[in-house]
């Protein structure tokens, strides 16, 4: 039995309601709990804000893709090397550090659960073996559907419980946590070297639209009853007048489910544009947010960017090839057959460039014009709108108005008049932050009830103290207090243990992976579905014995069994 | 006669590359592919030995006629019997020469010797 | 007992699809398998226990005595070199990174001597690349380019491109052109539809001649460019810019010969500019079976795909100098230990000889020739066929082998991981 207790923390915790109370918090063997015996180990929080552990619900640090990013990057790789001290292993890497630059730099700031944005199933294996070494940090993965031919086939056929029973087929198969759909139809259309231009396009040789395969996979998704919900990268990501098909998208969405929202809509900075060309690109995120604002069952992130260089990678194969177009950099692409896509390009976001000033604005606009904060959360995409290291600042530009003016003053021409962050009062309190950071991925991703994003008496105990106190900071005023005080906790504590301290990491890692095991009736399994078997050993280029990750790859996974529908 | 060598890897060399030690393998990669005009300029027949020459070393190999290796280039199977004549030299970028080096090839009656001898002749000894 | 889908671990192909008959704990039968396959199965051959070189001959040593040794020659060098990896499984590479990274060592794998000039030609240009699938799925051109997977990868053709039957390719041999660019006619040149036979060292100059053809500027090419006429280069470079889903998989025709890295990242390049017009997408022929792992553990590990120096604490890359090849040249590791290849075979004799002159630690499944260099050989399981474990396929799709049979020898990654507790005080990674 081990026991620790927090004494004299000033906590925010959203999800039980708690804002600024200065508490006491015990912990028994990585649980929360009532009181401990007077044999606990102590730490004083000395008033220090107290939240629970950081979650980030879009991040990209495992995989295939992630991994061939650093491959081909051995440029970034000397942007950020530390030796082998104490427990931390040697770590490469600035925008895609190695997995344990990844898990201590995220341990430093305070976040103890990541979801990772994008697993191909075939490639599940990668991501998972990518997860252990990534040991101080609770993982999930985001499974692509977006070009799965089995799914595209019961959409076709307009048979939603045909599509769930894909979807649960795969998510056990490649242990992986929810759907996830990146340009949906695209990335098939790009197995040809074709996009689509909308949400009512035909995917090519399938005969289903992007429309309809959203719709479908959201009532799959309701069916199966999974924790998260959809998780969508819209179509036409990165494109001028791009807003209109974001807007035409949420339409789409009904309201499934009163626990969450029914679609989280990722990086929306990057489908938030106005304009037709480069040249007359406009933010339209007064028009975004006014739909997420009267729609609670959209949940967005803000895919903010920040300046400076970084390296682009997702899914959408055909939109980093377009990207590779104007950029004339290296350029990888890796389609993955009957699934999806996917590219990687360096960009570098500059200030003199109008356009990524624009982008810039975009993120900041949809973060202060959300009204309910957790209908819009704290990412930047990792790394693919900055690295993730950068949360700190983006927390500063949220609370001061005057960093944001300071900021503005140094961008380009022309940024005022195309977009209205200038005009923004709104700044945000720790409240806000705690929501956007922890408690909105929490509900979002449905983990509160695995003990997540919150501090309640059975809650895991992943907590975060930071060296701020709320009480004698002004944000809007010293927000490079701010700043500094988020990129490193006093303590970061994972489990009941404290993993890293002042920055530096004491202990082992001993994370667990989170994954779905979504149950369906009898007669509808894919694996005793002599078509799909067929189709299966026809066309992919595995087995489908040897396809499913086995349980030796989570040494530490937790299943989280739905229950079957009828 | 100056040549280039070629190296490659065959399935022979493929199906006996764990068995070093086997007369298999000695086979395989000590076999010197020439095009057959080469062969007949250099007045050798198929099977006769053949000398290779580099500034790192030469080596005695078994002459094969091929007639998919074009003139002046003569294929040898990736193994330490190429490896004895490679320069170790990588321009900088980690790999040798080894489909670029340049070679001499001329008759010899020289034996050609087993893998455990070329490993001798630069410190080992046979298991 | 008959095992199904049972992976190949030979060669990067990973085919999946072997039938392997046991009896009493002996493979008696491999199935669907090439002849690479099949002796690697049949004619397993293996060193039975450790041994050790003594002034006159070898002597049998104890594991525990061997891996002591190791740990104490490891722990007394400046310099020392870990290389090879690329046939055994991830899970022993990732130790063996720890391994570099506790003792500030060098660690290199096979790529290095392979495609290390494809890796340096990516880090300058990226890879637009795919799974097979998408190659048999889609494929209407494909293009072999110094290579010969008749030879080195005798099912790619069968299983992924050439005679794979493909959802939009179902009648694949009449449906798929092969060009096949070489500088022998080798047994694959024999199946193509166009041979493209090159001058050795040409291929830079045929890669940007098609480029430039690509680009429309075929007024500025030659009557001959590299023995290759400059009709045949434009009937080429017509068949991909046509072509619905274009392939290119190169070999070491391309990272050995003249030019190295920069034949690759040329073909790269041509790739790039032939997604203006169509889908195009280059691999390498990844040759041992988990090469392509070793680079990927490497990379997640440390940032770097192989060559990678932990001498001054953090990770460093620099091929060319911490190439293995090149420091074993300069004769600058002090110690050497060899894991699941053989360099004594396989590096240019002045490298290779220098192992000789270090203490050298091999620890593989099967006597080598670079035992014959060794100072102390270790004998372990051989990945796929007495050890489960994950290997990734050329195109960097994670399979994992399996453990058909128990010969009784341990696992490497146990070995190794010993070998960690021996250099770190008794306390594992």
């Amino acid at each position: 039995m081990t026991e620790l207790w927090v004494k004299n923390a000033c906590v925010i915790d959203p999800i039980r309601g708690i804002n600024g109370e200065i508490m006491d918090i015990a912990i028994r063997d990585g649980r929360i709990v009532e009181s401990v015996s007077d044999r606990a180990d102590v730490i004083d929080a000395q008033r220090c804000l107290t939240l629970p552990g950081g979650i980030d619900s879009h991040t990209h640090v495992s995989g295939t893709k992630v991994n061939f990013g650093r491959y081909m990057s051995p440029e970034d790789m000397r942007a950020g090397r530390t030796k082998r001290k104490g427990k931390m292993h040697v770590t490469s890497g600035y925008y895609v550090p190695t997995t344990f630059g990844n898990s201590y730099r995220y341990s430093a700031m305070g976040y103890t659960t990541l979801l990772e944005g994008a697993m191909a199933p075939l490639e599940a294996r990668h991501t998972h073996e990518e997860f252990t070494a990534t040991p101080h940090q609770d993982m999930m993965a985001n499974t692509l559907f977006d070009g799965n031919w089995a799914v595209m086939d019961a959409v076709r056929e307009k048979d939603v419980r045909k599509t769930a029973a894909v979807v649960a087929w795969t998510l056990k198969a490649a242990r992986g946590y929810g759907i996830k759909l990146t340009n949906p139809g695209g990335t098939e259309a790009w197995g040809w070297g074709e996009d689509l231009t909308g949400i009512h396009d035909m995917v090519p040789h399938f005969a289903v639209t992007p429309a309809e395969i959203i719709t479908t996979m959201i009532r799959a998704n309701e069916l199966l009853k999974l924790p998260h919900s959809v998780h969508l990268h819209c179509n036409n990501l990165g494109k001028p007048g791009n807003y209109q098909t974001t807007l035409e998208t949420f339409e789409l969405v009904p309201d499934l489910n009163a626990a969450r929202q029914t679609l989280y809509a990722t990086h929306v900075q990057f489908h938030a544009y106005g304009g037709g060309t480069w040249k007359n690109i406009c933010s339209k995120a007064e028009e975004i947010t006014r739909s997420v604002n009267s729609k609670p069952q959209i949940v967005m992130d803000m895919g903010q960017i920040m300046f400076g260089r970084t390296m682009t990678m997702t899914a959408d194969g055909p939109m980093e090839f377009n990207l590779h177009c104007l950029h004339n950099n290296k350029w990888s692409n890796h389609d993955v057959e009957l699934e999806t896509g996917s590219g990687i390009i360096p960009v570098t976001y500059s200030k003199k460039s109008a356009v990524n000033c624009i982008m810039w604005a975009i993120g900041l606009e949809l973060a202060l014009l959300t009204k309910n904060p957790y209908q819009c959360l704290l990412e930047t995409d990792n790394p693919n709108g900055a690295p993730f290291v950068k949360y700190p600042e983006v927390i500063g530009l949220l609370m001061s108005k005057r960093y944001r003016d300071e900021e503005c003053a140094t961008l380009a021409a022309g940024v005022e008049q195309r977009t209205s962050l200038c005009a923004l009062e709104r700044e945000m309190d720790w409240h806000d932050i705690a929501v956007m950071t922890r408690a909105g991925q929490a509900k979002a991703l449905g983990i509160g009830s695995q003990g997540k994003g919150h501090l309640g008496v059975g809650a895991e105990a992943d907590i975060a103290i930071y060296p701020i106190r709320t009480d004698s900071v002004d944000p809007a005023r010293e927000y490079r207090k701010v700043v500094e005080g988020f990129q490193k906790t006093r303590y970061t504590i994972k489990r009941g243990r404290v993993v890293s301290r002042d920055g530096e990491i004491i202990v082992d890692g001993a994370n667990a992976t989170f994954w779905v095991d979504a149950k369906v009736p009898e007669d509808l399994k894919m694996e005793n579905d002599p078509e799909f078997i067929k189709r299966f050993e026809q066309f992919y280029t595995v087995r489908m014995s040897n396809y499913p990750v086995q349980d030796v790859y989570l040494p530490r996974g937790r299943r989280i069994e739905t229950e079957v529908f009828t | 006669m100056k040549f280039v060598l070629n190296t490659g890897r065959t399935v022979p060399q493929g199906t006996s590359v764990e068995h070093k030690g086997s007369d298999t393998y000695r086979t395989v990669a000590s076999a010197g592919f020439l095009n057959p005009i080469d062969m007949m300029l250099l007045g050798i027949e198929d099977g006769d030995r053949i000398r290779l020459t580099t500034p790192a070393g030469h080596i005695v190999l078994t002459s094969r006629p091929a007639e998919g290796v074009v003139r002046g280039e003569v294929f040898v199977a990736i193994g330490p019997y190429a490896n004895h004549i490679i320069s170790s030299e990588t321009h900088g970028t980690g790999m040798p020469d080894f489909k670029s080096q340049s070679v001499d090839v001329e008759p010899t009656g020289e034996p050609v010797k087993s893998v455990g001898e070329l490993m001798e002749a630069i410190g080992g000894l046979r298991f | 007992m008959i095992e199904h889908d049972v992976v190949c671990p030979f060669c990067g192909c990973l085919c999946d699809d072997l039938e392997i008959e046991t009896e009493g704990g002996r493979i008696v039968k491999v199935q669907n398998g090439c002849a690479l396959a099949e002796s690697t199965f049949m004619n397993d051959v293996r060193l039975p226990a450790p041994i050790r070189r003594t002034e006159t001959g070898w002597e049998d040593i104890s594991y525990q005595e061997a891996i002591k040794e190791t740990a104490e020659i490891l722990q007394g060098a400046d310099r020392p070199l870990l290389y090879g990896w690329s046939s055994t499984h991830g899970e022993a590479q990732s130790v063996g990174v720890h391994i570099a990274e506790l003792i500030g060592a060098v660690i290199d794998n096979t790529s290095t001597v392979c495609h290390g000039p494809s890796i340096l030609a990516i880090q300058e240009v990226g890879h637009p690349g795919c799974t097979l699938g998408q190659v048999k799925n889609r494929a209407d051109v494909i293009i072999y380019w110094g290579c010969n997977p008749v030879e080195a990868h005798p099912r790619h053709m069968s299983r992924y491109t050439t005679y794979a039957t493909g959802f939009f390719v179902p009648d694949a041999q009449r449906e798929r052109t092969v060009i096949v660019v070489d500088t022998r006619r080798t047994d694959t040149a024999g199946i193509a539809d166009e041979f493209v036979q090159i001058e050795h060292g040409g291929d830079y100059a045929v890669l940007s001649a098609l480029r430039a053809i690509v680009r429309g500027k075929a007024s500025v090419i030659p009557a001959k460019v590299a023995g290759v006429s400059k009709e045949q280069l434009i009937r080429i470079a017509e068949i991909c810019k046509t072509a619905k889903f274009g392939a290119i998989f190169f070999g070491l025709g391309l990272t050995m010969s003249r030019g190295k890295y920069k034949n690759i990242r040329n073909a790269i390049e041509l790739t790039d500019e032939l997604n203006r017009y169509t889908k195009f997408v280059i691999s390498p022929l990844r040759g041992h079976g988990n090469v392509y792992g070793s680079n990927e553990v490497f990379t997640w590990m440390t940032g770097y795909p192989f060559a990678v120096d932990f001498a001054r604490g953090i990770a460093f890359y620099n091929p060319g100098e911490t190439t293995a090849v090149d420091i074993l040249r300069r004769g600058e590791c002090d110690a050497a230990l060899i894991v699941a290849s053989d360099p004594g075979a396989n590096f240019p004799r002045a490298a290779a000889a220098h192992l000789a002159k270090i203490p050298t630690i091999v620890i593989d499944p099967h006597v080598n020739a670079t035992t014959a260099l060794s100072r102390i050989h270790i004998p372990c399981t051989a990945a796929g066929i007495d050890a489960a474990g994950t290997a990734y396929r050329m195109d960097g799709v994670p399979i994992r082998l399996k453990k058909v049979i128990d010969r009784g020898y341990p696992d490497d990654a146990e070995i190794l991981k010993k070998i960690y507790d021996h250099l770190n005080g008794g306390k594992g990674p």
